[in-house]
């Protein structure tokens, strides 16, 4: 490796996303899960009762649920230890809404995201923004033109005080209820923090508004829960990104997403997700489409230790259209087992899933995706699409792929290939004069370029920059 | 252990069925062991999905299927002279060393409770041998089912360089309300040698079916199998192969055509365990009325196996609104120098090839017939053996043609 790339890789990962805090926290529950806790965490954000109960309830579902263990190939969850983690840490800030100016929060908090480049994609290329650090929002704010249309774009807590008929309505009921699976459970619980979104019928949000998650105590749990609804004829772009320093013990992350695709509307779900390397990603992600509504994910998985995470899309009303682009990047030590889900429960509807895996080091990625057609979903169709590129003889590569077509008149494709880099590929880049880590970064970025260019520009870069950067760590 | 275990199974019968067939003591262990294993081993791996086993088979009612002292069939085995085609009792009377190396070997009689079962009850079966050297074409092996469960085994040895042509096919004689059939087959094959392993069930619309069939190819050997599905009210199979030695290939082509309220679970593997292999599954079917079928295949790719190719595809044509189709194609790969692909659709008769062929006059029923005839084309064009081509194309014909 030559040492301009040292330097680099010094600059990006250790100082953007691997530095530590010390941990300055006004509230921090005790670890594991018992009533007690619960009512703790709800208690400190003065939450209504129905909100206390419905916390309850998702504990006592998630007591009673068993952890999966009959998947085939899935990730070895044994170091996990859920009663270990600490699931609420609230910052100490001043103002618990979040601010809306950076430099209004504790020094250590803004240098954070200012290192994490924040402030300034928010100057550039953003609606809105909002950061949470540990449990709670600390900062949100979102350009006034929007608010003036009728967009709310806050914090979870906050909507819960503020909106509370929508919440109600939406909140882990049909979409992603409790007893969904036994982390949807468990995030009912301890859930805390994450964004609200709301744009009212035929608004189109131009520019993404963005949710930075950011980890920085040993041994916490992130639970954050976004609900996006988008009624009638909107659009909008939402962006999550996440990272954390990492610790010797385990940290946990167990969101909760839940899109409402109204009549004609069109909703983006981004996320780059970039946990460190001890942090367990166990999240669940769930669109509801009306008619002609649109959904699309596009999700880049290149942190954490465990990732399990398929989102899903239900297609529930006819002619709504759902994409799914995803990339994963499995490097030492990593299981990153990710997907889809799509059911098309209306006829008219289609559906596509262009996966990308990378894997090196050791590192496992698998594919894991399920479609279900439904009976009566005449004229539905899907493609799928999942290739994967390995880099060395000590990874795996697994595709499992599900099918269930109840249905006659559809139209059903899936799709995998698996290959190396090739020896030829690299020796043609080193003959026109590239060095052989700069050939298989070339290599890498043409692999996932039909993603990347789905992303607005400034994540693009990130993206690649990112895997350039998990790429230097083996190559040379 | 959901299974119930029957409590009119008795290590009497099956100390009955090893003593009619003469069997050495060492069978007979096995078989006690598989009965008594009966009590902790699972069904055969199903998919589950969130909310859905794919096949079921824990309704079957086993107790009232299961008749082990009442097997009744009528049994051709023929082959050409420099082949030894034995029935079991002939096997284990003049080649009791063979079936003492490879019997169990394979496939293990305790993999699940279905193999179990198979194993303790067997009556009936094939041992087919071929020496060094030798080609051996036209080997059939026919069973007609006339009791109502029949548990047959089916042991194939190929020696170096030799080669061998089976064409197995199972029906039903007398029909009774419900019958179980159960097969079991091994092949080992040698070095460099070459199987072509062909079968076709159509055994009655009553019947269950649980077969394994499980090949393991030496250096440079190559297991060809193929797998006609048309009978039975419930399938579960597995065909699948270990490509041990260096160099060794196999084809796993399948076709099948469900209708009425048949259900087919069809499990197509390979293991890629050494250098230079070469996989190719292939599969075609079709599904009608309320008929359902369920597909896994899996290209596993092991640590060890450099420069391995391994391809996959699966098709299937829904003719009815009700009907219904589940595919799970699945890549494990663990080697990167291999390369992979497996592809998967489902889909119904093209309306313009339909529209195209009615302009030019054709009926509409004869158009679709043809279509879907035509669907057949890739899988049958991989058949080398004529004679089960052209009965597969006869059932599928005349099962199209009996339909509206």
């Amino acid at each position: 490796m030559s040492s301009d790339q040292d330097h680099l890789k010094e600059t990006d990962t250790e100082a953007r996303f691997e530095f530590k805090k010390e941990e300055n926290s006004a509230v921090r529950s005790g670890k594991g899960l018992t009533e007690e806790v619960i009512r703790m965490i709800s208690e400190d954000k003065d939450e209504p009762d129905w909100m206390l109960e419905r916390r309850l309830r998702a504990l006592e579902q998630y007591h009673n649920m068993p952890m999966p263990s009959d998947w085939p190939g899935m990730p070895d969850l044994s170091e996990l230890d859920v009663e270990e983690i600490i699931p609420y840490i609230r910052p100490d800030v001043d103002k618990r809404e979040g601010v809306d100016d950076w430099t209004e929060l504790p020094d250590e908090i803004q240098d954070t995201f200012d290192k994490l480049g924040i402030p300034e994609a928010e100057k550039n290329a953003l609606s809105g923004v909002g950061a949470q650090y540990e449990s709670e929002v600390v900062y949100q704010n979102m350009q006034e033109q929007w608010e003036e249309k009728g967009v709310i774009f806050c914090n979870m807590d906050e909507a819960v005080r503020e909106h509370p008929e929508l919440v109600k309505e939406h909140f882990m009921t049909t979409c992603v209820p409790p007893s969904d699976n036994k982390f949807a459970a468990l995030h009912g619980a301890v859930w805390s923090g994450g964004s609200f979104v709301y744009v009212p019928e035929d608004v189109t949000v131009e520019m993404p508004v963005q949710a930075y998650f950011r980890m920085n105590s040993e041994g916490m749990g992130q639970f954050e829960h976004t609900l996006i609804i988008a009624e009638e004829g909107s659009e909008v772009h939402y962006i999550e990104g996440c990272s954390a320093p990492k610790y010797g013990t385990h940290n946990l992350h167990s969101g909760g997403v839940e899109v409402f695709v109204g009549e004609d509307a069109h909703v983006q779900y981004s996320t780059v997700q970039n946990w460190s390397k001890n942090t367990f990603n166990l999240n669940t992600k769930r669109a509801i489409c009306e008619e002609n509504g649109t959904m699309e994910w596009v999700s880049g998985s290149m942190g954490s230790k465990v990732t399990m995470l398929y989102p899903c899309t239900i297609l529930k009303g006819r002619g709504s259209t759902d994409t799914h682009i995803t990339i994963a990047l499995a490097g030492e030590g990593q299981d990153i087992d990710t997907g889809a889900k799509v059911y098309h429960n209306a006829p008219e509807t289609s559906s596509t899933i262009e996966s990308k895996s990378i894997s090196k080091d050791g590192g496992r990625t698998n594919y894991r995706g399920l479609v279900h057609i439904a009976d009566g979903a005449e004229n539905a169709s899907t493609a799928v699409e999942c290739d994967a590129l390995m880099f060395d003889n000590e990874s795996t590569s697994d595709t499992m792929p599900y099918m269930e077509i109840e249905e006659s008149k559809v139209d059903v494709a899936h799709e995998a290939t698996v290959g190396k880099i090739g020896d030829e590929d690299i020796f043609y880049l080193q003959s026109r004069g590239l060095d052989d880590d700069d050939a298989k970064k070339m290599i890498v970025a043409g692999f996932i370029e039909p993603i990347t260019e789905e992303l607005p520009i400034e994540y693009a870069v990130e993206l690649n920059r990112l895997i350039e950067l998990e790429m230097e760590g083996s190559l040379g | 252990m959901s299974t119930q275990v029957h409590a009119n199974l008795t290590e009497e019968q099956v100390r009955e069925i090893s003593g009619d067939l003469d069997e050495p003591d060492w069978l007979l262990e096995t078989r006690l062991e598989a009965l008594a294993a009966l009590e902790d081993l699972e069904m055969p791996d199903v998919i589950r999905t969130p909310g859905r086993d794919w096949t079921n088979l824990h309704e079957l009612d086993f107790e009232s299927l299961v008749d082990p002292l009442n097997a009744a069939e009528d049994k051709d085995q023929v082959g050409p002279e420099e082949a030894e085609v034995l029935s079991w009792a002939d096997a284990v009377q003049e080649h009791e060393d063979l079936l003492q190396d490879h019997f169990g070997s394979i496939v293990d009689p305790q993999e699940n409770y279905l193999t179990a079962l198979s194993t303790a009850l067997f009556s009936t079966g094939t041992v087919i041998y071929v020496p060094e050297g030798v080609d051996a074409e036209d080997v059939t092996v026919r069973t007609e089912q006339n009791s109502r469960s029949l548990f047959n085994y089916t042991l194939v040895v190929t020696e170096e360089s030799s080669s061998v042509t089976i064409l197995e096919r199972q029906s039903t004689g007398e029909e009774a309300e419900e019958q179980y059939y159960s097969g079991i087959v091994e092949v080992a094959a040698g070095e460099n040698s070459y199987v072509q392993y062909g079968s076709l069930q159509n055994l009655s619309e009553e019947a269950y079916n649980f077969t394994l069939k499980r090949g393991v190819a030496d250096t440079y050997a190559t297991i060809d199998w193929i797998e006609g599905n048309l009978g039975t009210q419930l399938t579960k199979t597995e065909v699948s192969t270990e490509l041990r030695g260096d160099s060794s290939e196999t084809q796993i082509v399948g076709a099948f055509y469900g209708h009425n309220d048949q259900h087919f679970d069809l499990d197509a593997k390979v293991w890629h365990r050494a250098e230079h292999t070469t996989a190719d599954l292939v599969t075609r079917g079709v599904t009608d009325d309320v008929a359902r079928s369920v597909y896994e295949g899996v290209q596993d790719v092991g640590s060890d196996a450099w420069d391995t190719s391994s391809y996959q595809r699966e098709n299937t044509l829904m003719l009815s609104d009700e009907s219904e189709a589940d595919a799970s194609p699945k890549l494990i790969i663990n080697n990167h120098d291999t390369e992979a692909s497996h592809s998967a659709t489902v889909g119904q008769i093209d309306q313009e090839d339909l529209f195209y062929m009615t302009s030019r006059g054709v009926d509409p029923r004869a158009a679709r017939n043809m279509l879907v005839e035509g669907f057949f084309v890739p899988v049958l064009a991989e058949i080398d053996v004529d004679e089960l081509r052209e009965d597969l194309e006869n059932l599928i014909g005349t099962r199209l043609r009996e339909r509206e």
